[in-house]
């Protein structure tokens, strides 16, 4: 075969053929095909985009388990430190309710753990919005008390309320489900973008292939008219076409995959350095990035898939 | 082997370029195709090897309709029909030897033997020592015996041949003559379109005459193959030609 003049990637390719063809590589000129970088750096950018949207979906996925399993039986009781009317109360007033309540809770079967919280914890919760240079003398503090049950269920929920309410009328319950559904369902809708970015990934991957497919077929026109008035079955020239696709996919791919990797554990390492951030620490773990490996196997499934029935359905129109 | 009946074709919606072809080649048969430029040779050896189908009539290769043979088993007839274009049509990318190899992976032959096979063929039609080189750098009657050797490595059943030794000197188109005398001994038929009346003339194979896409038979050859080979029946009006035996 002819000496080939390309760069680093012939070499690989060639060696690949060799092995998936035999010693005689291809029949048709890839080798001088200028189209095939175009792939290479396709299949690169399209596998790129497909590891940030799916290392995307898996974190998010991870963030809502844990946000789910962390709050779904976890309640907070607010002893409110003003009554309905408006009247505002003492802070001994609102300690007691809040040791009363406390009294309620232990030894009851439904709470599995509960804690009260003291003014530093309040102040710490409340300095985010009105700053650390105040003095509980100044404003009025509720009572807070985190709980978590044994179940959530609604059913011990109502229980509790009546409960609480029978101690303390002002006192009022926080199950977290309002604000946690909001962002399960801005999670579940970003896990959608993603999903979407993916499968637009495919579609462009498998009509940039198709079409370039089609035009080298018009470019070697004569090269496959040969093969074909000489005996080569359909599958044979199809073969050709299939395998430099899978293998340029391959080397694209492994290169776009590793880039992509790269790119999200670093964006991961930089947001986990944020200890304010209200979002958790987040990052892929090892079986999440070996699970990676099938991204340029999918790649080459569709490369190899396109271009066979491409060339095929082209083949069909010959005599 | 081969039988054209009332056969009819045109490229795409042009004039019609074969006009009722009606003729019978038996396994083993040795014809001359002959005929002007532009009488359709090209175009008749072109059905022949499938290149097209007829527009019309029946095409019998090797006992089977091809217009009613599927697509997908079309290849099976190719690869028993060896064939030497023109214009050569060898693959520029691909060195001498892999040129003459290309039929044998096609089927799937051990690469050893393959080695064995071209590179005996390229030493027999002189090539031996330009076996890695490109066609393109090779001179036409090079080029042409690259194309030869391509269509008779596989000792095909049918040979069609056009103009095969268009570019070659005489000595070596004799060599090339002699080599296609022996395959069709070994059983191989063969068909070659050429305008070289010398070369009819010395090998005295009946002549299929086209002219204006009709086509018509040499009387004297055929007396002459009927003496070599037994008894042929012609029919000039419609170009009907069968050996009995």
């Amino acid at each position: 075969m002819q000496a080939d003049s390309d760069p680093v990637t012939s070499g690989m390719i060639r060696r690949l053929l060799r092995l998936v063809l035999g010693s005689k590589g291809y029949d048709l000129p890839f080798k001088s095909d200028t189209d095939r970088n175009f792939l290479l750096l396709l299949v690169a950018l399209m596998s790129f985009l497909a590891v940030l949207a799916c290392a995307g979906t898996l974190t998010l996925h991870a963030m809502t388990q844990r946000w789910s399993s962390g709050l779904e039986n976890k309640i907070t009781i607010e002893v409110k430190a003003e009554t309905p009317n408006g009247e505002i109360l003492s802070p001994e007033s609102v300690k007691l309710d809040t040791e009363k309540i406390a009294g309620m809770l232990e030894g009851n079967l439904a709470i599995k753990s509960y804690q009260v919280m003291n003014e530093v914890e309040i102040k710490k919760l409340v300095s985010p919005w009105i700053g650390e240079d105040f003095s509980f003398d100044e404003i009025p503090m509720p009572g807070l008390i985190a709980v978590e049950l044994s179940a959530a269920t609604p059913e011990t929920l109502e229980t509790l309320t009546q409960k609480v309410l029978s101690v303390a009328p002002s006192a009022r319950i926080e199950t977290h489900r309002e604000w946690l559904q909001d962002i399960l369902r801005f999670v579940k809708t970003l896990q959608g973008l993603a999903f979407l970015v993916a499968m637009i990934v495919v579609v462009t991957t498998i009509t940039a292939i198709s079409s370039g497919v089609r035009s080298r077929m018009a470019i070697y026109r004569n090269q496959v008219e040969i093969l074909h008035l000489i005996g080569a079955p359909d599958p044979y020239i199809a073969r050709q076409f299939q395998w430099h696709a899978v293998i340029v996919s391959l080397l694209g791919s492994v290169i776009g995959t590793a880039a992509g990797l790269a790119v999200a554990t670093l964006i991961f390492h930089l947001s986990g350095k944020d200890e304010t951030a209200l979002i958790p620490e987040i990052g892929l773990n090892y079986g999440q990035i070996a699970a990676f490996i099938i991204l340029p196997l999918l790649a080459c499934l569709i490369s190899g898939t396109t271009a066979r029935f491409t060339v095929l359905r082209t083949l069909s129109q010959m005599p | 082997m081969i039988r054209f009946d009332k056969v009819g074709f045109r490229y795409d919606s042009g004039p019609d370029v074969l006009n009722d072809i009606d003729f019978e080649l038996k396994a083993g048969s040795y014809h001359f195709l002959t005929g002007p430029s532009g009488a359709g040779k090209t175009s008749l050896l072109s059905l022949m090897y499938l290149g097209h189908r007829p527009t019309r009539g029946n095409l019998f290769m090797f006992n089977q309709n091809v217009g009613t043979l599927p697509r997908e088993r079309l290849y099976e007839i190719r690869q028993k029909i060896g064939i030497v274009f023109q214009d050569f049509r060898l693959l520029g990318h691909l060195s001498a030897f892999d040129n003459v190899a290309l039929p044998l992976r096609i089927l799937k032959r051990p690469e050893k033997e393959i080695r064995n096979n071209v590179t005996e063929l390229l030493d027999w039609v002189g090539l031996g020592d330009s076996k890695d080189k490109l066609p393109p750098t090779l001179s036409g009657g090079q080029q042409q015996r690259i194309a030869i050797a391509r269509a008779v490595i596989t000792r095909p059943k049918l040979l069609l041949a056009d103009e095969p030794t268009g570019n070659l000197d005489d000595a070596i188109g004799f060599r090339l003559m002699n080599l296609f005398e022996q395959l069709n001994r070994m059983g191989t038929t063969i068909v070659i379109a050429t305008h070289n009346t010398h070369i009819m003339e010395k090998y005295g194979h009946p002549r299929m005459i086209l002219a204006h896409g009709n086509l018509t038979l040499d009387e004297h050859r055929n007396k002459a193959e009927e003496t070599a080979q037994g008894p042929l029946t012609a029919n000039i009006k419609t170009g009907t030609l069968k050996h009995a035996s």
